[in-house]
């Protein structure tokens, strides 16, 4: 019985996975704190990032601070944010938002390569804005200009 | 027994385990026959079998090659480009690439190298571009020379290089890009830079690196083509440092994410000591913006501001006499006069895209601009009810022009009357207001170009292109006509020197036989993302060779008559219609299977019906529709039951008749 467990084990071991799909990506907690909290996974079938938001509060302030890692499956010369917000699965908010461009690279990161890996700790330049109650979703996707995906994530954010 | 069980059970599961693994070398995808593949992500140890000797283009990034060696890629000896971006790489063995002669592009990014050995990058005869992008080196002794005489770009960012001194014996005599971003170099000394005085017009990226201190003397008579200190905290140190350098493009732009000193006039100074072409200074503060700021940008050609918080520039600025080409994107002006456009008499080149506030165009606030050929405003909310001959006026040179993406503008005939050198006009998404029977772009003498796509236009106005005699690129793309249909006489009929006309997304359900009549030249034609079914195709029988692109409408059935029509032109999209595969189309079908090379998008040409065919490729139906066996059958006994009827009857009738008698 030992040795099926082994077995199973060095199974579970050499079996590929995360090339080309498998199982989905664990759900994360980019925040948590007392009336808000933001759950998110990614839904690159290639791989997984880590995402967190410093200041966890349903009153957002402006300029938020994040941390972000990934490593870029391709160039960033050029990158654009999709943010679908959904809530009840009805479509409420629809933004394409651009993060580098050849002819202003707002960013520092902006220009680095595929293969690098990337972490980011910085503000982003949100408004400042107050959550309503409820329960959202939040669909992202960062993809450069050939329209190849660099990040992708479902995330949920409960107000309360 | 039962552990041997147990065990066998083992070998069992882990020759599973290999054959997923072999079985995955199947996947890499034919970019190029013969020549391209791509086998990122695919887990793979080893060059697969499958891939051919012939190989010229290899990505192969993100697999497992701990260790590189002779025999790793030693049946591709065709190699012309190999991507190793992020295969966990730790060694690079001796002579590697000794047989690969035309190896040109070594991409190692992201590979935790521990050592390369002295002859790992021998062989190729002229290896080009090697890429070493975060691979951990922080001494550039770590890179073999052997075989770097040819290398014109080496990419090293991302590392942990504190100084950009290459090594005595490293060649630099190809060499035309050098990008250090990302490092630790904080410092530049004279003998650094010494290192590089082989090099000719040299592009050196330091980008990232937060210069503190340049050597004094540094650049002394050094030229360069690019060079690139984004996101450094004092610009003063990087301009005095320069001293006698001479740069044609000198980026010295900073980040959301950076924090940098507010740019006061002195520190400008540095460059009055330096030659430099072009500049560009996007997202920083001036602290004292005064006429004096820019009195070192005498030779200057090119200025970029973009997102430099401006509001404003004062008048009477000295220095800019002789700029080109000025860039003021996503800045923060309320009135174009704002600019004291008075400030740059040689102009020719000005964009404020993306403005921040709404822009009043004002009046005649750019008519000291003589010379100015290029002008964009788009992205900056400008709204005018009677634009543009007061805004523009005096732009008598201005060949380009960009208003796209703003607030709606309305426009009366010769509305561009003060620009008649106009060659392409640019207003998508900028909603128009023109009344019947106006013509706004009449005199446009020389407009070749004018994208007028989702411009909500009153397309019923006969007269709304007239005047336009050297038009060859129409974009109509997203506007509307009446009923949904374009009729005999439409405003296409006074631009009959197009040669390219897009009417994608135009809710269209017919087109008129003769609706483009008079459009002789035209060799492409966008109908794509409408509702027309195959008579529409009526209306292009006078032309021949076009490249035709009907995808995404209603056709379904093509009439015999109208094949000649397609087989007339050079190109034709038909994906993504809902196309009959039943024998009504059957003269359809077959000329599509003998026509394959004209058409684009095949593998999403498919049939919609009948219900069966659902899906499957126009390419791949076989229908015949000659009488088949069992109807040839049926068609027999009727004919043999028939005519015993018919003898029975007439019998009948002979009895009947003669019975009588």
């Amino acid at each position: 019985m030992q040795g099926l467990t082994v077995a199973l084990l060095a199974w579970a071991l050499l079996h590929p996975h995360g090339g080309g799909g498998g199982d989905a990506w664990p759900t994360h907690t980019a925040c948590k704190n007392g009336d808000l909290e933001v759950l998110y996974q990614s839904c690159d079938s290639l791989q997984d990032f880590g995402f967190s938001i410093d200041q966890c509060s349903k009153l957002l302030k402006p300029n938020i601070n994040i941390r972000f890692g990934i490593i870029l499956r391709e160039d960033i010369n050029e990158l654009f944010l999709d943010v679908t917000l959904l809530t009840k699965g009805s479509s409420i908010l629809n933004f394409s938002y651009p993060v580098c461009e050849l002819d202003q690279p707002k960013f520092s990161f902006c220009g680095r390569r595929k293969g690098e890996q990337f972490y980011y700790a910085g503000p982003v330049n949100s408004p400042e804005f107050e959550i309503p109650k409820g329960e959202y979703e939040v669909l992202l996707e960062l993809y450069n200009e050939n329209h190849s995906t660099v990040a992708c994530a479902n995330a949920t954010v409960i107000c309360s | 027994m039962a552990p041997n069980i147990s065990f066998l059970l083992l070998v069992v599961l882990l020759s599973v385990g290999c054959t997923v693994i072999t079985s995955l070398d199947q996947m890499c995808t034919e970019k190029e026959s013969n020549k391209a593949y791509n086998c990122d992500y695919l887990g793979l140890r080893e060059i697969p079998d499958t891939l051919p000797n012939t190989t010229e283009v290899l990505e192969f990034s993100f697999n497992f090659l701990p260790t590189i060696q002779n025999t790793t890629f030693s049946r591709l000896i065709n190699l012309i480009f190999l991507d190793l971006t992020r295969c966990q790489i730790n060694w690079l063995h001796e002579d590697i690439f000794q047989s690969h002669d035309q190896l040109s592009t070594i991409i190692l990014t992201g590979n935790p190298l521990i050592f390369m050995a002295e002859t790992s990058l021998n062989g190729p005869k002229s290896l080009k571009h090697l890429f070493l992008i975060q691979t951990g080196i922080s001494n550039l002794e770590f890179i073999p020379v052997h075989n770097l005489e040819n290398l014109e770009s080496l990419h090293l960012g991302s590392n942990h290089i504190t100084s950009i001194k290459l090594p005595a014996n490293f060649p630099t005599k190809n060499l035309k890009v050098l990008d250090f971003q990302n490092n630790a170099i904080h410092y530049l000394t004279r003998k650094d830079v010494e290192s590089l005085k082989q090099a000719t017009n040299l592009s050196l990226n330091l980008n990232g690196n937060d210069i503190k201190s340049i050597e004094p003397g540094t650049f002394h008579s050094k030229i360069f083509q690019n060079l690139n200190f984004g996101g450094t905290f004092d610009v003063s140190i990087i301009l005095k440092g320069l001293q006698n350098a001479t740069v044609q493009s000198l980026w010295l732009g900073t980040f959301e994410d950076t924090e940098d000193q507010d740019l006061s006039s002195a520190m400008l100074q540095g460059l009055c000591e330096m030659s430099v072409k072009s500049i560009n200074l996007q997202k920083h503060h001036f602290s004292d913006f005064s006429p004096a700021t820019f009195q070192c940008f005498n030779q200057l050609q090119e200025l970029d501001l973009t997102a430099t918080h401006l509001d404003g520039l004062p008048s009477g600025i000295e220095g800019l006499n002789s700029l080109k080409k000025l860039i003021l994107n996503v800045n923060n002006f309320d009135q174009l006069c704002q600019i004291n456009a008075a400030n740059f008499p040689s102009l020719t080149h000005l964009y404020m895209k993306g403005n921040t506030k709404k822009l009043d165009l004002g009046s005649g606030c750019l008519e000291r601009l003589q010379n100015l050929l290029k002008l964009d405003l788009s992205h900056s909310d400008i709204e005018a009810s009677d634009c543009c001959n007061l805004q523009l006026k005096s732009l008598l040179q201005l060949q380009y022009l960009n208003l796209s993406y703003n607030e709606p503008l309305g426009l009366q005939s010769q509305a561009f009357k003060e620009s008649p050198q106009l060659k392409l006009l640019d207003l998508a998404f900028t909603h128009l207001q023109v009344n019947v029977p106006q013509s706004p772009f009449q005199n446009l003498h020389h407009l070749q170009v004018l994208n007028l796509s989702y411009c909500l236009l009153d397309t019923s106005n006969q007269r709304l292109l007239a005047g336009l005699p050297e038009l060859r690129h129409l974009n109509l793309q997203g506007n509307h006509f009446q009923d949904g249909s374009i009729p005999k006489t439409n405003l296409l009929q006074t631009v009959y020197s197009l040669e390219i006309l897009i009417l994608a997304f135009c809710d269209l359900l017919s087109i008129d036989q003769g609706a483009f009549h008079g459009l002789e030249k035209m060799h492409h034609v966008d109908l794509s993302h409408n509702n027309l079914t195959g008579n529409s195709i009526g209306a292009l029988s006078h032309l021949k060779g076009i490249y035709l692109n009907l995808a995404a409408n209603s056709i379904n059935i093509i009439p015999l008559r109208l094949l000649p029509i397609l087989s007339q032109q050079s190109t034709i999209n038909l994906s993504h219609n809902p196309l009959d595969c039943t024998c009504t189309n059957i003269h359809f079908i077959t000329w599509f299977k003998d026509n394959l090379k004209k058409l684009e998008g095949l593998e999403e040409t498919m049939c919609a019906n009948p219900p069966h065919l659902r899906g499957v490729k126009l390419s791949d139906v076989k229908l015949s529709c000659g009488m088949t066996a069992v109807g040839i059958f049926f068609l027999t006994v009727f004919l043999f039951l028939f005519t015993i009827l018919l003898i029975f009857s007439f019998k009948f009738l002979l009895r009947w008749k003669y019975q009588h008698i």
